[in-house]
């Protein structure tokens, strides 16, 4: 019984395991925090990375647009240079036929989408003003120059096609109004081609904001590499009107770009996605907003551009809300987990707290019946000899006192009742022996096997013609025990031989941890199938006249054995000879 | 000084019947005159004592487990009494716990028999108080 506090402290510690596992630790916190950090910075992660690209579409989206813009700036102006070609390769002026040939030819509407119209203006000084209309009313007899104004010379707008739309310019003097006479005298001054500010085109029926695209052409072989040579040589420019939404709308479909659109010149508006009727695209809080100033040709025109809804629309991504959510799934499962894991160990130590309960109160019954068994064994063997001893005594004066007076018969009688009564008185010691096991608890000490072996053999009643050998061999083991097994185990080998003379040997092997005893006879052996029964108690293998024997001699020494924790086997071929294993337990502690 | 040997009385108190005839029939076999009165158990050895029927000198030979009064109870008894505490008793039992030995010693026993122990038919307690009596001086009245 002194292994059960070591026993106790396992299963304790054991049980302390199942309630630590049982709980939430520093561990299962971190794992989730640290779930959590990683969870929030993939998403953050993957949120700046969707913002950053979001950006850059914006910075290529809106630079595309003015790249656009200028792009198609310079097809137009190249349509202007090709007039001057055109203007230059002629022998003669170019008359109204020749340039309708030459626009109709060119396809203009086809080629520089967005363009409003090709034309010419003339220079005309004041004095030449009626020679100038009398030779043009030679082709068109309507032809007159409006409005009048205070400029010293005439820039009439002479030709431009396709004539049906841009009708009311015809004959319109440029030089009348600011923006479209600067653009003008810039455009000769500088022979470039210019543009004009902002204007409002007299053939735009809905008054929008438009402007002028000059190229100017001079006479031909004048010199032009000054300011004042290009104003002698000055003839005319062509021209081209645009009207600005309708330049944005062949350039810059609103519904192939994702940004919202304001051009102004000078502070004035050139352009404007609200004015126009897909203002339902512009997005009242636009995610980015750019300002860009770009020279274009003889003007600064200031870009503001911002992100439409359509943008906004793209920009969605889920990546990241899906990052945060599977994250989240996943910490979510992971407490789940846990606090499943924790509820199971739980379970599992509720259940085994019970189990042990139940066990405990089995084992205390257990222990409380063997040892009401033991007492009663104990109680009812002693109690039973006194009476024995008695009749024993009886028995003895009367065949002491009555043995002239007897006849034969009588006196055989007393002598088997004589006999059964030593046989119960052996039963009765035995029994004893065996309730005694448990009742006291021997020490350790050395024991000398050979010598202990011998002495037990000698006390013992047997024919000389036995003999035993026994190996020398010192041993750390409780004593009585260890005598009360050899005597009994030598006792049988004596008792149950076959033969009138036999040999004992008892020889010994140490193993790991217990010592083994083998105690080996020449007698008849055990058969196989006897041997269990030989091990129980009051079991003899021969009829008890035969062989006098209570039956428990190895029933005794087996439970004595294993009372101290060893093991008793009995090897046998059931034909010659039986050798009685004995293990015993090394250790020290019992 | 020669002080004439009275013959020493046993009181014999057991109460098992063949127990008691094996002490008789032990006196007889050794051809002893001696006196053994006996009594049943502790308080019948008790009134016999106080009784005077129980001649001095005398030796007790004394069971343990008796009805009525036991050994041990019938020793506290006598130590008690100023009259009998002088008394020589000798234990004869069955019993072989330590409990019951050293109880009996702790109350002044002369010695302690096994009923098992002393070999066929009480011969050798019967030897020992023969020679006990033969040789050691008794406690005066």
């Amino acid at each position: 019984m002194k292994d059960i506090p070591t026993e106790s402290i396992n299963t304790e510690s054991e049980r302390q395991k199942l309630i630590d596992s049982s709980q939430f630790q520093g561990i299962h916190w971190f794992i989730l925090m640290l779930s959590c950090i990683l969870t929030f910075a993939a998403w953050y992660i993957a949120t700046e990375q969707h913002n950053k690209s979001v950006a850059e579409r914006f910075e290529r989206e809106s630079l595309q647009s003015i790249e656009l813009v200028k792009e198609r700036m310079q097809l137009y102006e190249h349509a202007l240079w090709g007039a001057v070609a055109h203007i230059d390769a002629s022998d003669k002026e170019v008359d109204y036929l020749q340039w309708k040939n030459y626009s109709d030819s060119l396809q203009i509407h086809q080629t520089y989408p967005g363009i409003n119209g090709l034309g010419i203006i003339l220079n005309v000084k004041l004095e030449q003003k009626n020679s100038f209309i009398n030779q043009q009313q030679k082709q068109r007899a309507n032809f007159t120059i409006h409005p009048s104004h205070k400029e010293p010379e005439l820039w009439p707008i002479t030709y431009i096609e396709p004539y049906l739309t841009n009708k009311q310019a015809v004959g319109l003097d440029v030089a009348f109004e600011k923006n479209r006479y600067s653009g003008i005298k810039n455009a000769r001054d500088t022979g470039l081609a210019q543009l004009t500010g902002p204007i409002t085109l007299v053939q735009d029926a809905k008054q929008t904001p438009g402007f002028l695209f000059y190229a100017p052409f001079y006479k031909k072989g004048a010199l032009r590499d000054s300011v004042s040579a290009r104003r002698e040589a000055i003839i005319g420019v062509t021209y081209a009107p645009f009207i600005m939404s309708k330049l944005i709308s062949g350039t810059l479909a609103v519904d192939k770009r994702h940004v919202t659109l304001k051009i102004s010149d000078n502070g004035e508006s050139l352009y404007n996605d609200a004015d126009n009727d897909d203002a339902s695209k512009i997005d009242p809080n636009p995610l980015f907003i750019k300002h860009i100033d770009v020279d274009l040709y003889g003007r600064k025109w200031q870009f503001q551009i911002s992100s439409n809804l359509d943008f906004r629309e793209n920009s969605k991504s889920n990546q990241p809300h899906l990052i945060l959510l599977g994250g989240v799934i996943i910490n979510l499962l992971l407490l789940a987990l846990f606090i499943f894991l924790s509820r199971a160990n739980k379970q599992a130590l509720a259940y085994a707290d019970v189990i042990t309960r139940e066990l405990k109160i089995k084992t205390q019954r257990l222990v409380k019946s063997n040892q009401d068994l033991e007492q009663f064994a104990y109680v009812a063997s002693h109690d039973l000899k006194s009476p024995l001893n008695a009749i024993r005594k009886l028995v003895s004066w009367i065949s002491e006192d009555c043995e002239n007076l007897l006849p034969a018969s009588s006196k055989e009688h007393l002598t088997l009742l004589n006999n059964r009564s030593e046989r119960m008185n052996k039963l009765l010691d035995d029994l004893l022996d065996y309730a005694r096991i448990g009742r006291h608890e021997y020490k350790s000490q050395p024991v000398d096997l050979a010598a202990t072996a011998r002495e037990i053999f000698s006390l013992l009643d047997h024919p000389k013609t036995f003999t035993l050998s026994v190996e020398s061999q010192s041993l750390n083991v409780a004593k009585i025990p260890l005598e009360i097994v050899l005597r009994n185990l030598i006792s049988n080998a004596i008792k149950h031989h076959d033969k009138s003379s036999g040999h004992i040997e008892i020889t010994y092997e140490k193993d790991d941890d217990s010592h083994a005893i083998y105690v080996k006879d020449d007698g008849p052996g055990i058969p196989k199938d006897l041997v269990d029964k030989a091990l129980e108690m009051f079991q003899t293998l021969r009829p008890r006249d035969k062989v006098e024997g209570s039956g428990m001699g190895l029933s005794l020494s087996k439970k004595t054995v294993e009372h101290y924790g060893g093991s008793l086997t009995i090897e046998s071929d059931g034909k010659s000879g039986t050798t009685i294993i004995v293990r015993w337990p090394a250790k020290n502690t019992k | 000084m020669t002080v004439e040997k009275k013959e020493v009385t046993l009181l014999l108190i057991e109460d098992d019947e063949v127990d008691a005839m094996s002490i008789t029939r032990a006196f007889r076999k050794m051809s002893l005159g001696n006196p053994i009165i006996r009594a049943c158990d502790g308080l019948e050895g008790l009134e016999l004592l106080r009784s005077g029927k129980v001649q001095s000198p005398y030796v007790i030979l004394l069971d343990l487990q008796m009805p009525r009064l036991n050994g041990l109870e019938f020793l506290d008894e006598i130590r008690q009494d100023p009259k009998l505490v002088n008394s020589i008793v000798f234990v004869l039992t069955t019993s072989k716990s330590d409990e019951d030995i050293t109880a009996s010693y702790r109350k002044h026993i002369a010695g302690y028999f096994v009923k098992d122990q002393v070999g066929e038919g009480f011969l050798d307690i019967v030897k020992v108080l023969n020679g006990y009596w033969k040789i050691v001086i008794f406690p005066g009245e």
